[in-house]
């Protein structure tokens, strides 16, 4: 990552010399100044706005008697996180159990799927890819909609028509704590549609000869995958497992369905933030919470990126 | 030549037994897909059966899994239910007239001139007769309470103008950054790319508190508006991939007859580009028909300017019927879906192609 910023740095001329050079820079600017405009006013200056504001007791209701309170809200933070019955470190543990499990099912279901859908067997593929888009397309009401009547324990089908049939102590709801981290599972599960594209189109990028070349040296469906097609697919993968774990912080999710604030396919520590914002309207402390979750983000996409020279394979030995 | 004709018959038998193993493989590969797709999509099956069902099949432990109704026989000018009634040598269906604890009154809709039948037992053990029949009527009446055009035209305006806005600004955004070479612009596009990873909590206090108490525009559409006029990075990225691959040599060939860069744009880069700005306007397209989390805090205080994705998610605290919260359901995806199916072609040809990877 250094080194492709280093070449970046070197690549970019930051000292136009001619006058053509420098008409020419005018104009670029001048095209791009809707981004750097948007950037600047919805994006850098709101950041460092959310810092000030983590520093002060902001309360919505009365904002003219907010004063400065230094780094008691990151103290109270410390103590939410890990006080017997503080609610932070509650939500943050359920959001860390919730991206250990529901990253990798995503990554493997996108990519188990769009092996299965890349076979050259397999007939109607359009209309078989387009399937497995379509839940990423549904409003997040509606998910939840579907999803909850589906598991409901009483007028719901997953215990009469599956679990009950063949025997299996019947599931308790979405209600319930365990039921519902099952819940957010499946509804994960349910919008891989633009990471299962991403792996897909990777996929067609892979060269038949290595194809053929592993098959002459004999291996089987199973090591082709394992050989062939998942290290050079391994961008495509890494972009994917870094989108899905930004969006389980709280970050951009590629296709966005329109969750609510309460709840939905947002992660527990987002919702927590939410709650500290909308229900009791402490927006210093919930700030402090959010810059919080932006500094564990952050570190997490660092680290990824850290390993990504280890797993991930670039063609011209460029890296990430 | 080894061409014997032993030779050749047990060549011949081994290529049938490839292909027979390999058509076997065939519809293995297909039945596998099938059977995912329809696991995975099963809940559509649920919410579809759901809608369609009346508000009696749900107190109805006997009722099946179908939309269905009870049978009923007028008999004497009222409707009674029919009963599968067990009797010496055949099961009857008989219409239930009189409930009793131990013996209840029947009459025989086959024979109705031989009256009233009396038969010993509780009726309650008994299964009613069911017939299929969707309940479209609860169509109607979401129809009628949400105000469903309307909502729909709400939210057709919304997405229409930040679609506008978007679309104008990521191209000119994309091009910028494709055709020129502006100081530190390599820097810059790295940049724009990280600004996905922002999490949206950490800018909503200072943006809400701009857009409520600064610009007043709580109950308005311009929070939901004006944000994408400034572009969106990931519609960027994927149009400026596209440009690049662009060839130039049209360009400088309209540069020679003296045509400017946003001439050059409009007549040479966009005309190339039909497939990718369809994808990137589709993309907008989904997001922005679902939206929710911007119309939940800045459309709140005036009904009037609901969008369908806010006014359906709103159901869900009304305590609904499990058949309504899944006609609403249905409401709310109904133009996605139909809009995915219609251009699924061009839309999923052009994410493979060009691919939202780094």
């Amino acid at each position: 990552m250094m080194t492709s910023i280093r070449r970046f740095l070197s690549k970019s001329n930051l000292c136009p010399q001619t006058r053509m050079e420098r008409r020419e820079a005018l104009v670029g600017l001048l095209f791009i100044s809707p981004w750097i405009v948007g950037f600047l006013l919805l994006k850098l200056v709101p950041i460092f706005v959310s810092l000030g504001f983590s520093f002060t007791d902001f309360y919505m209701l009365y904002p003219g008697d907010t004063k400065f309170v230094g780094r008691e809200n990151y103290a109270h933070i410390l103590e939410d996180l890990f006080s017997e019955d503080g609610a932070a470190g509650y939500y943050l543990s359920n959001t860390i159990g919730f991206a250990i499990l529901s990253v990798p099912a995503q990554l493997l279901t996108a990519l188990g799927l769009a092996v299965l859908l890349n076979s050259q067997r397999l007939a109607a593929k359009e209309l078989h890819r387009t399937l497995v888009f379509l839940p990423s397309v549904i409003p997040g009401a509606a998910i939840a909609f579907v999803w909850f009547g589906f598991l409901d324990p009483t007028t719901g089908w997953l215990n009469r028509l599956f679990l009950e049939p063949l025997g299996l102590p019947p599931y308790p709801g979405p209600y319930s704590e365990a039921g519902y981290n099952l819940f957010r599972i499946i509804t994960a599960l349910w919008s891989i549609g633009p990471g299962f594209l991403i792996m897909l189109g990777a996929m067609r990028g892979v060269p038949p000869e290595l194809y053929e070349a592993a098959h002459v040296a004999g291996a089987g469906p199973i090591m082709r995958l394992l050989k062939v097609t998942v290290p050079i697919i391994s961008p495509a993968v890494f972009f994917s497992l870094v989108i899905n774990l930004v969006s389980v912080f709280g970050g951009a999710t590629l296709l966005d369905r329109g969750t609510s604030f309460s709840g939905g396919g947002q992660s527990p520590f987002d919702f927590y933030i939410g709650e500290v914002m909308f229900s009791s309207y402490r927006l210093g402390y919930a700030a402090s919470l959010a810059w919080m979750m932006f500094l564990i983000m952050l570190a997490t996409t660092i680290a990824l990126f850290a390993t990504a020279r280890y797993w991930v394979y670039y063609p011209d030995g460029d890296e990430a | 030549m080894a061409d014997s004709p032993q030779h050749h018959r047990a060549h011949k038998k081994a290529r049938l037994g490839l292909q027979l193993w390999d058509g076997l493989g065939t519809a293995l590969v297909n039945l596998l897909v099938v059977f995912l797709v329809i696991v995975y999509l099963f809940p559509i099956s649920y919410m579809v059966f759901t809608a369609f069902k009346m508000d009696s099949q749900f107190s109805d432990i006997k009722a099946p899994i179908w939309p269905a109704r009870i049978v009923t026989y007028t008999y004497t000018g009222e409707d009674y239910p029919l009963y599968e009634v067990p009797t010496a040598g055949s099961i009857k269906k008989w219409a239930l007239v009189e409930r009793h604890r131990t013996e209840s009154t029947f009459v025989n809709p086959a024979n109705p001139e031989t009256g009233p039948i009396t038969w010993e037992g509780s009726w309650r053990t008994l299964d009613p007769v069911y017939e299929f029949y969707p309940a479209f009527e609860n169509f109607a009446y979401l129809w009628a309470t949400i105000n469903y055009p309307r909502l729909v035209w709400n939210t057709v305006k919304v997405t229409m103008l930040s679609g506008i806005g978007v679309m104008i600004s990521s191209i000119l955004v994309a091009y910028g950054f494709s055709r020129f070479r502006i100081p530190g612009g390599n820097l810059l596009f790295i940049l724009l790319i990280a600004t996905v990873l922002i999490p949206e909590k950490i800018t909503l206090i200072p943006t809400y508190y701009m857009f409520t108490r600064i610009l007043n525009w709580n109950g308005t559409y311009y929070p939901l508006i004006v944000p994408h006029l400034f572009g969106n990075a990931i519609l960027i990225f994927l149009l400026r991939q596209n440009f690049k691959s662009i060839p130039r040599e049209m360009e400088e060939a309209a540069m020679i007859d003296g045509a400017g860069p946003l001439r050059i744009l409009t007549s040479v880069i966009l005309p190339q580009s039909g497939p990718v700005i369809t994808t990137a306007a589709l993309l907008h397209f989904f997001y922005a028909w679902n939206e929710l989390r911007q119309a939940s805090l800045y459309l709140g205080i005036s009904p009037d300017l609901y969008t369908l994705a806010f006014r359906v998610q709103q159901y869900q605290s009304y305590f609904a019927p499990p058949n309504m919260l899944q006609v609403s359901a249905l409401f709310a995806m109904a133009i996605p879906v139909l809009v995915l199916f219609l251009t699924q072609r061009e839309f999923m040809h052009e994410v493979l192609i060009t691919g939202l990877e780094k």
